[in-house]
């Protein structure tokens, strides 16, 4: 989330109070206030969503037409007391909290054991694959961005240019389709799917590691080529606002070689928006990309669980992978947040 | 840039109107054996019931389109309302509203679109309503910035200064004004609501009932054999570049338009 600060007051009292104008350090909990309502929107709509809707668990068994009638007026009741559906919505949206505090996300319809469960073996492969592709986004697309934007306008600043843009109007399963087919299926050098082999041969957790890491190549891949634009251009602009500034100028008459007033001048000068940048990156990673690519490479994380949740119609497996990626983004989005209020004080007066 | 962008949405609005005149086929019937490659009577072949997959890639610009016009205008009409409203009465209003644009903001977007399009079905309407509505705090925040500072432009104040009522205002002097935003939101809603829709119909979540791209890129990545033939060439090529170039024609509007028309871009190259 955007800090405002009003900078037309802080450069005013900057101006009549040069020494060390007042700072006024907002509080984690100032910080905190805006992500914390947007949990409090996202639990509420997870939990009434599915309760605006026309029915419920229940319903078809009141009605004598449907095969899964039940006649019998006290067994109708007992069932529904077992969903908590004879008491009010108040009380069963107390109930809900209840459980979800005691990180209770129901039972899934499809596997039949918890959800909770179910979302914890997925989400260490999701972290572990959003994690690797914004790094390698944030490395390709800072790379990309020093090279293009200390040869701005040369063909090689418009053939990057046009690539880094280009890229992110291919939808991600598109991008990860043609990729599986070109690298595992016709040149066979990478894995169709999964994230490790079953039943591998070697057991020695090197030669593990090496598996994963086969593994989670492609789609890694794939999700940096969408995300590295943002970096690119970030870091292309702020080199090009730092072309012809004097401590360059000066640089190169004191003979200093273009390689290191490229890389240790002026890069070093751009670099800082990347900071915020990679985390609100990683918000972004989680929210939707993965859930494509994971899809498609059959990559065993919380974005592949949502897409079968979906197939088999299993609500409560649905609800808790979209409650635990919220809350991940919302994670994200507030680590940013201290991040940059800690590295920038301007953010914090 | 400008030209590309006008060229592909050109194309894109003529193949949805002239779908069921261009299309040789119905993209519902089963018309061939399934899998055939592509013939001259099926220029990209069939798929496994045996549609023509040209006729789907014709008629799947139509929810594209619609999805992707529609939630653009849903999102931009309320920003601008937001966004004005916020910007003009300042005070309270403005932080309350600014406040709830913050919280849309964070709110997970595909998790969310996933989950509603799932439990409430993903019929056009819903994905148009809902995309819209999880799009339109960016436009606002866009608007309310501009509007503060057109409010305090000088034929603003001498407008208001002659008695001249909110309401006019704000149809005189601010939409006008600010014409060229609203544009560049369009567009650049526009371009992210083609690939939502795509997205969401390759979860499973479109509506079966209408043919759309995403819907046969899910039909065509659930194929068991996909990958070990040909078939792959003409079953999803096709229709993947089709969501590509939908979106690109909206990309390319948008990018010819922010230089001039985005506040901030303007401040930083002069």
């Amino acid at each position: 989330m955007v800090v405002h600060t009003d900078s037309m007051s802080n450069e005013a009292s900057a101006l009549v109070t040069p020494a060390r104008p007042p700072v006024r350090r907002r509080s984690l909990r100032t910080l905190a206030l805006p992500y914390l309502i947007t949990i409090a929107v996202l639990i509420t709509l997870n939990f009434f969503i599915p309760r605006a809707m026309p029915g419920d668990p229940i319903s078809s068994m009141d009605d004598p037409t449907s095969s899964s009638y039940v006649g019998d007026e006290a067994t109708r009741a007992e069932l529904a007391g077992h969903y908590g559906l004879d008491r009010s919505l108040g009380q069963q949206y107390l109930d809900y909290l209840g459980d979800l505090a005691r990180g209770d996300l129901g039972t899934s319809i499809r596997f039949g054991v918890p959800v909770s469960d179910l979302v914890g073996e997925r989400l260490p492969w999701t972290l572990l694959l959003s994690l690797t592709s914004v790094a390698m986004a944030t490395a390709l697309g800072v790379t990309a961005g020093i090279h293009s934007g200390w040869s701005r306008g040369r063909p090689v600043d418009r053939g990057l240019l046009g690539l880094f843009l280009g890229v992110r109007n291919f939808p991600a399963f598109f991008l990860a389709s043609i990729a599986l087919f070109v690298f595992s299926v016709q040149l066979g050098w990478l894995p169709l799917a999964g994230a490790t082999t079953p039943f591998a041969a070697s057991d020695d957790p090197l030669s593990r590691l090496a598996d994963i890491a086969h593994h989670l190549f492609l789609p890694a891949t794939v999700m940096a080529l969408q995300f590295a634009g943002f970096p690119y251009l970030v870091m292309r602009a702020g080199m090009v606002s730092e072309l012809g500034s004097d401590y360059l100028v000066l640089g190169r008459a004191k003979g200093l070689s273009d390689r290191r007033l490229k890389y240790r001048y002026a890069a070093r000068n751009a670099l800082l928006p990347i900071v915020n940048l990679t985390g609100v990156q990683l918000g972004l990673a989680v929210s939707g990309v993965v859930i494509f690519v994971e899809t498609v490479f059959a990559y065993p994380g919380l974005g592949r669980l949502l897409f079968e949740a979906v197939g088999f119609q299993d609500y409560p497996t649905l609800q808790g992978c979209f409650l635990v990626l919220a809350l991940l983004v919302v994670g994200a989005n507030f680590l940013v947040d201290v991040a940059v209020a800690r590295l920038d004080p301007r953010t914090t007066a | 840039m400008t030209l590309a962008g006008a060229a592909l949405l050109g194309l894109l609005i003529l193949v949805a109107v002239l779908a069921p005149v261009l299309s040789p086929y119905d993209p519902r019937d089963s018309v061939g054996p399934s899998l055939q490659s592509p013939t001259f009577a099926h220029l990209l072949g069939t798929n496994d019931l045996g549609q023509d997959i040209f006729s789907q890639i014709l008629w799947g610009a139509r929810p594209s389109l619609l999805v992707g016009v529609g939630a653009a205008a849903l999102a931009v009409s309320v920003g601008v309302a937001v966004g004005v409203g916020a910007g003009l009465r300042g005070g309270w209003a403005d932080t309350i509203a600014m406040r709830v644009v913050d919280v849309f903001l964070a709110l997970p977007v595909l998790p969310l679109l996933v989950l509603i399009a799932a439990l409430v079905g993903a019929n056009r309407t819903t994905l148009i309503v809902v995309i819209g509505l999880v799009r339109w705090p960016e436009v606002a925040r866009l608007t309310r910035g501009q509007t503060l500072s057109l409010r305090h432009r000088g034929y603003v104040q001498a407008s208001r200064g002659f008695g001249g009522g909110l309401g006019h205002v704000v149809r005189r002097h601010l939409l006008p004004a600010l014409g060229p935003l609203i544009a560049s939101g369009f567009v650049t809603v526009g371009a992210v609501a083609v690939l939502m829709e795509a997205g969401l119909a390759f979860l499973g979540l479109g509506d079966t009932t209408v043919v759309s791209w995403g819907l046969m890129l899910n039909r065509a990545l659930l194929f068991p054999g996909l990958y070990y033939s040909a078939l792959w060439t003409w079953w999803v090529l096709p229709a993947g570049f089709a969501i590509s170039l939908a979106v690109l024609g909206f990309t390319f509007l948008s990018v010819s338009l922010e230089p001039r028309f985005n506040p901030a871009w303007q401040r930083s190259t002069s």
